[in-house]
């Protein structure tokens, strides 16, 4: 009775916190329609898209200099990307290793799981020492990319093996058993079947990546990546269009999201699909 | 002896049952396909980590470090008071930041887990709470800047609706919009685990537990509050890891007044400092291994997952 009473007061709850979680984005949104002469605060001078201008780089002369992000985000991508692969890969291998016992599984499970745990400023100072000791120049796509992998790969093993944990072992026992090939099975068989997962994989390992920022912050060199190039405006006064910057990013990463999901959508109308015929 | 010792190794193999066979054969397919991952993870990050280990205890000249092993660099760091109250600062922080994030989302957990039934408004709920994680971490600390700041929007609305005269000053730069921050970013991470324990609980024990008569004072303490510590366990170890190793919050919402280990990490790296930056990093671990290794006691990670 008591919880009949309670579910409003915790649905209020709930409610608030979900304001609590976007409400300075929210804000952050609002302001970077600021018109030029505004600051990053209240009240807003006159709405305008200028901010949006200045960081695509058609406002013309400001007071305001431009936000480095051309180059940086496309060594974001493309660190992003390198990550994506070699993670997924490692990933779905290390899953797949799972599957049989073996003596030492839990030493090397919690080796694995170790490299989402250990905070990346760590990694980082370690990696910056050890290049520096080898005599090795540090770069985005060296020492960042590395220890990138280190952090994604453990999120990718783990959405792997929360997949081959529901997987029939009996239909590439049967495959095997037709006298097909393992290459083969693995290819018509056990792909499809992981095919979401891998996917789910890819895109944890991506976003991690992407927006990864302590472990870069040492062991980049020269060329910044894209939240290197942020966290570089941080020191300095801050103006909106870094707030237009987020609001970009942010529409970035939904477009991401939403490419997943329609793949995923697909994907699974197809698996559906198929069912259907093996039913008819 | 010699003899005895070729033919061992022969003779099983030869006598082995095909399931030892392929038992082995399994095996060594396993070890094969693991071992990649496992190099990559001993190359890069063991070894950097025993390098920040073995650093700490280098000679510091004024630009850099040279391998004469000293522990003048510990002695520097354990006689500072600046450096030690930093340990507090990162300690304290922590303390907070767990609290907050269990206490703030605990009922969201509760809500969400146990009193939405229809699996289509949970997943929409789950999804809300995740959304926010695709913008960029930085892009989300800064956004408390123009919420927190005297001419934010808190303070804004609150001298509109006449509860202030003056803008709160310490709201922007100050411990507590760290705290503030933080939780927000990290609350999630306590959200999520304590949701899918809380989903796993047969409605049924619930049922039979009310139809004996029990209030809600005792079928959460009795029931759901048991059931649902692995998930807070893990959900504090995802935080305590992610807070103990942070930085970038402190930097750009305290004024530089709140230092925590992190923060003397990078300031140390940015003089090039690095053997003083490696005996911090060694007190981080030291101080994350404690946590993790006690939060493992308490719970099994590996079963929970």
């Amino acid at each position: 009775m008591q919880s009949r009473a309670l579910r409003p007061v915790l649905a209020t709850y709930t409610a608030l916190f979900l304001l609590f979680l976007y409400g300075p984005m929210i804000v952050l949104a609002i302001l970077s329609f600021q018109g030029p002469e505004g600051g990053p605060q209240f009240p807003i001078q006159e709405w305008s898209v200028y901010w949006y201008k200045h960081l695509l780089g058609f406002a013309g002369t400001s007071r305001v200099s431009q936000l480095p992000v051309g180059d940086s985000l496309l060594r974001s991508i493309a660190l992003a990307f390198m990550t994506t692969v070699v993670s997924t890969v490692l990933g779905v291998m290390s899953a797949e290793a799972f599957r049989t016992r073996f003596k030492g599984s839990g030493p090397a499970f919690y080796l694995i799981i170790l490299g989402m745990m250990v905070p990346g400023v760590l990694v980082g100072l370690g990696m910056a020492l050890l290049s520096n000791t080898l005599g090795l120049s540090r770069a985005w796509w060296s020492t960042s990319f590395v220890l990138h992998v280190v952090y994604t790969y453990p999120f990718a093993f783990l959405v792997m093996l929360a997949i081959f944990n529901r997987f029939d072992r009996s239909v590439e026992e049967a495959s095997l058993s037709l006298g097909v090939s393992p290459a083969q099975t693995f290819r018509r068989v056990t792909f499809p079947i992981i095919f979401p997962g891998v996917l789910s994989a890819m895109l944890f390992s991506f976003t991690l990546s992407y927006d990864e920022f302590a472990r870069t912050l040492f062991t980049a060199g020269r060329a910044l990546t894209l939240p290197l190039a942020i966290y570089g405006t941080f020191s300095v006064e801050i103006h909106p269009n870094i707030f237009a910057f987020g609001v970009l990013t942010t529409l970035f990463s939904f477009t991401l999201l939403v490419v997943y999901g329609l793949l995923m959508k697909r994907f699974t109308a197809r698996a559906a699909r198929f069912h259907g015929q093996e039913e008819s | 002896m010699t003899a005895l010792s070729t033919e061992t190794p022969s003779r099983p193999a030869a006598a082995a049952s095909p399931a030892a066979l392929r038992a082995r054969k399994d095996r060594n397919r396993a070890l094969a396909l693991l071992s990649p991952g496992l190099i990559w993870m001993a190359l890069f990050m063991v070894l950097p980590m025993c390098m920040v280990v073995y650093v700490s205890f280098w000679t510091q000249t004024t630009f850099s470090v040279e391998p004469s092993l000293t522990t003048a660099s510990w002695q520097r760091f354990l006689g500072s008071s600046t450096y030690l109250a930093a340990i507090g600062t990162t300690l304290r922080i922590w303390a907070i930041v767990l609290v907050a994030t269990v206490a703030i989302g605990y009922p969201v957990a509760l809500f969400i887990g146990l009193f939405v039934r229809n699996k289509t408004v949970q997943t929409a709920l789950l999804v809300a709470c995740v959304i926010p994680f695709w913008t960029s971490f930085l892009i989300r600390v800064i956004a408390w800047r123009p919420m927190l700041g005297t001419e934010g929007a808190i303070n804004m609305i609150l001298m509109k609706l006449g509860i202030i005269s003056h803008p709160l000053e310490f709201l922007l730069f100050s411990e507590f919009s760290v705290l503030v921050g933080m939780t927000q970013i990290y609350c999630v991470f306590m959200v999520g685990p304590i949701t899918f324990m809380l989903g796993r609980i047969e409605p049924s024990v619930i049922e039979a537990a009310r139809d004996l008569g029990a209030s809600f004072g005792t079928i959460f303490r009795r029931i759901i509050l048991p059931l649902s510590l692995p998930g807070v366990m893990v959900g504090a170890i995802f935080v305590s890891v992610m807070v103990l190793g942070e930085f970038a919050t402190a930097a750009s919402l305290s004024g530089r007044k709140v230092n925590l280990l992190g923060n003397i990490i990078v300031s140390q790296v940015g003089s090039l400092k690095w053997a003083f930056a490696a005996v911090a990093g060694v007190v981080l671990t030291v101080i994350i291994t404690a946590v993790i290794a006690l939060a493992l006691r308490l719970v099994d990670l590996r079963k929970e997952m």
